[in-house]
């Protein structure tokens, strides 16, 4: 069931996610697209967000989006409800709304320390890694090193009563169930050129690849393929955490519903040490005492244990 | 396909033998018409085997040379020293569909003056030596709109021939008109009665009838794929890789080919994954679910793909559910007519007792 | 020509025959394109031909033993991969 839409106010608008949005050129959507955005959102019961570009809106655009509850994000920190950061620029973060860090992979093996000291200071941190299809076995490695050393940060600040949120890490020690993007199925993006896509990704990788338009309404064509219960490999796996992202399933394996060997490793490699982590914070006492242990398992990738549920 | 890339392909297959855990394998050559080429087939088969035990693979100890031919060149010199040099690895099914009117229909020469001329007479008079030298032999038959008329003859008439195990099937693609079903299920009909009168069921095989079609399928315990795409590879005389022929570009209608690799750059296994995770419940429409004839019900991946609203393997194409619901009376018809005959022969028992097909292999 | 049920042997059993059947098979035909100028190629060949005939007889004899089947001078027993079932077939 659709929950949330989330309207791209200009081509140059920031990515929060795995895509990189590589349009230069401004493109701000109608103003009369906008107004039909916003209350197709109010008519479907939606929660409506925001994606704004590098730069100030026209007032006549403010005035139309203050009029509707909504969420903000945002590549500057200026009145954002959730910040972008596309690049290692840590200074200064706020601390009361959440952050999200695009990096390469690249990057964040050579510069994990420094999200020690965010952690201290941010409320949550979402760290996407937008080159997670390019993983050899040795990034594995390395991945899982820089996972362990993350988690001990965490681990010491929430034995010291700090508890801030790291999408790869504390994400799943509370969850009970899967917790995913969740595009084309509780969310669409509405594009500045009218039309509704699956997410933002469609749209900035192939503009005839939409489902739907403003004047006309949604058209979904297998809308089952983005929905949990229609994907063969994500229904056995308990990696809550991972985002399930539709685009890079569709651009690494051409089907919407299925995941590629290296998301599923990347998001097992966080859920271990997740477990880890909630192990070693519950050595110091009661900790989400409503959340069951993460089960040990003996398997990366859900697909090369598929002889056991098949 | 050039000699070079035919080598290349051999060369990557048979060095990832931990990416093909398979105990056997079945070197399949189609066309168009494989005996087209066969002084290729030659070389490619005689490299096969020596390179298979040169390099300890384990298929040396269980393989297959697969052809489904269309029999012109069937007596040929060319083809039958190929056949006797690798008799005992051969499976070779020669394509002929039924009746001289029915098979004829379809299969002609081109460019032959102003006429079309059919194959069937070329491709009957080497039916005989097929069979001397493959007693087992058994032909692919398919049946699309125009052939209804002439299922029950064509059956019969290659049982006739000597062709003990028909396999016959209706194409998966959307081609079938009002009234067809009924069409269809009159002809197969009329074909069990004639297979149950004249007692043709102790010695010969039709594919339309089986025990196991027509009943529901439980969608926890009976939810596997039956479709082999992913599970072979298919190479084309380019040298790219397919999971299934069907998604090469000349078998595809109205999308693009799912390239899963080339001899170059080898397999991109993501791109497999679809193809082996793929089951009933995640392509098929409630509908097709809860169907209470569900079981035989079958479907072609590349049929899907093709036909699909979108571009994906998991829209299961259901052009043919009328035409197998129509089999299902049928096959109903037959078991329930023939079973009743056995039972006042007095012959059921020996009928079960014998119903697993005996194919001795002489050591 | 006569076939009568003999016996019956063991999946594993079974197995085993026709792992040599079909290398024996692939052998024979191998050797139908491999020359001695391929020398190493050609001496593993003639050596594993030898070795695999032996290995077949052997199981023959073996199973025979094992399981006493009838027997006659002018027949020979067959295999049916299928069942597993021993046949004499004598003219």
């Amino acid at each position: 069931m659709l929950q949330y839409f989330i309207i791209l106010l200009d081509d140059t608008s920031a990515s929060y996610c795995h895509c990189e949005n590589t349009k230069m050129e401004r493109r701000l959507m109608p103003l009369e697209t906008l107004r039909k955005g916003i209350r197709f959102g109010m008519m479907e019961n939606l929660m409506i967000q925001f994606v704004y570009p590098d730069y100030e809106l026209p007032t006549e655009y403010n005035e139309v989006i203050e009029k509707i509850d909504h969420s903000k994000i945002k590549p500057l920190a200026d009145a954002a409800d959730v910040l972008i950061l596309n690049k290692w620029q840590l200074s200064d973060l706020p601390n009361d709304i959440p952050v999200v860090l695009r990096t390469s992979k690249k990057d964040l093996f050579a510069r994990y320390n420094e999200l020690e000291e965010v952690l201290n200071k941010v409320e949550r941190l979402n760290v996407v890694i937008t080159d997670v299809e390019t993983f050899t076995e040795d990034d594995f490695n390395t991945y899982k090193l820089v996972l362990s050393a993350l988690s001990s940060n965490l681990e010491r600040l929430y034995v010291n009563d700090k508890s801030p949120q790291l999408n790869l890490l504390t994400d799943r020690m509370m969850l009970s169930q899967m917790n995913n993007c969740g595009a084309g199925d509780t969310n669409i993006t509405l594009a500045p050129n009218g039309k509704f896509y699956v997410c933002p990704a469609f749209y900035l990788d192939e503009e005839t690849d939409s489902i739907g338009d403003i004047e006309h309404g949604l058209n979904i064509k297998n809308e089952q393929l983005y929905k949990f219960d229609y994907a063969p490999i994500c229904r056995h796996c308990d990696a809550w955490q991972c985002k399930r992202c539709i685009w890079l399933n569709r651009k690494n394996t051409l089907e919407v519903n299925t995941p590629s060997h290296e998301q599923c490793v990347v998001a097992h490699l966080e859920r271990n040490a997740s477990k880890a982590l909630l192990e070693n914070i519950r050595k110091y006492g009661t900790f989400l005492p409503e959340q069951e242990d993460i089960k040990e398992i003996d398997y990366l990738d859900p697909f090369d244990n598929k002889d056991k549920w098949q | 396909m050039p000699w070079e890339i035919a080598k290349q392909a051999i060369d990557y297959i048979l060095a990832h033998e931990s990416d093909f855990k398979e105990e056997s394998v079945i070197w399949d050559f189609i066309g168009g018409e494989p005996f087209l080429e066969i002084d290729l087939i030659d070389k490619i088969c005689d490299y096969l085997k020596t390179e298979m035990y040169r390099l300890n693979h384990h298929w040396f100890n269980s393989y297959r040379f697969a052809f489904s031919t269309n029999g012109l060149n069937y007596h040929t010199n060319k083809v039958q020293k190929f056949i006797e040099k690798n008799h005992n690895h051969l499976s070779i099914g020669i394509t002929i569909d039924g009746t001289k009117r029915k098979h004829d229909l379809n299969r002609i020469y081109k460019n032959i003056g102003t006429e079309e001329k059919g194959s069937y007479e070329d491709v009957v008079k080497n039916i005989p030596l097929w069979l001397e030298q493959f007693p087992m032999g058994s032909t692919k038959v398919t049946i699309s709109s125009a052939d209804i008329p002439y299922i029950k003859e064509s059956v019969l008439h290659l049982y006739s021939l000597g062709i003990k195990e028909v396999n016959i099937n209706c194409v998966f693609e959307d081609v079938w008109k009002d009234e067809d079903d009924k069409r269809f299920e009159e002809q197969l009909l009329d074909l069990a009665d004639s297979i149950i009168e004249n007692n043709l069921y102790e010695d010969y095989a039709c594919s339309f009838f089986s025990e196991t079609i027509g009943k529901p399928l439980d969608i926890s315990l009976e939810n596997q794929n039956w479709c082999g795409a992913g599970r072979m590879l298919a190479v084309d005389a380019k040298g790219n890789f397919y999971p299934c022929t069907r998604f090469a570009a000349y078998s595809l209608r109205a999308k693009r080919p799912i390239i899963i690799g080339d001899i170059k750059k080898g397999i991109n296994k993501n791109l497999l994954r679809p193809f082996l995770v793929l089951d009933r419940f995640t392509q098929s429409k409630k509908e097709c679910i809860n169907c209470e004839v569900a079981s035989g019900c079958a479907w072609c991946q590349g049929e899907n793909y093709d036909a699909a609203e979108t571009s994906t393997i998991y829209q299961r194409s259901t052009a043919i559910c009328k035409m197998h619901k129509a089999r299902v009376r049928a096959n109903n018809y037959y078991w329930n007519k023939l079973y009743r005959k056995l039972e006042l022969e007095g012959k059921r028992e020996e009928f079960e007792a014998n119903k697993k097909d005996l194919k001795p292999e002489i050591c | 020509m006569n076939r009568k049920l003999v016996g019956q042997v063991t999946t594993v059993e079974k197995n085993e025959i026709q792992t040599l059947f079909e290398r024996r098979n692939g052998l024979n035909e191998l050797a139908k394109i491999l020359t001695p100028e391929n020398d190493e190629l050609y001496e593993k060949l003639v050596k594993d031909m030898g070795e695999t005939g032996t290995k077949f007889q052997s199981w023959w004899d073996q199973m025979s033993e094992k399981y006493q089947w009838e027997s006659s001078p002018e027949g020979n027993w067959e295999i049916n991969f299928d069942t597993c079932e021993i046949f004499l077939v004598t003219q």
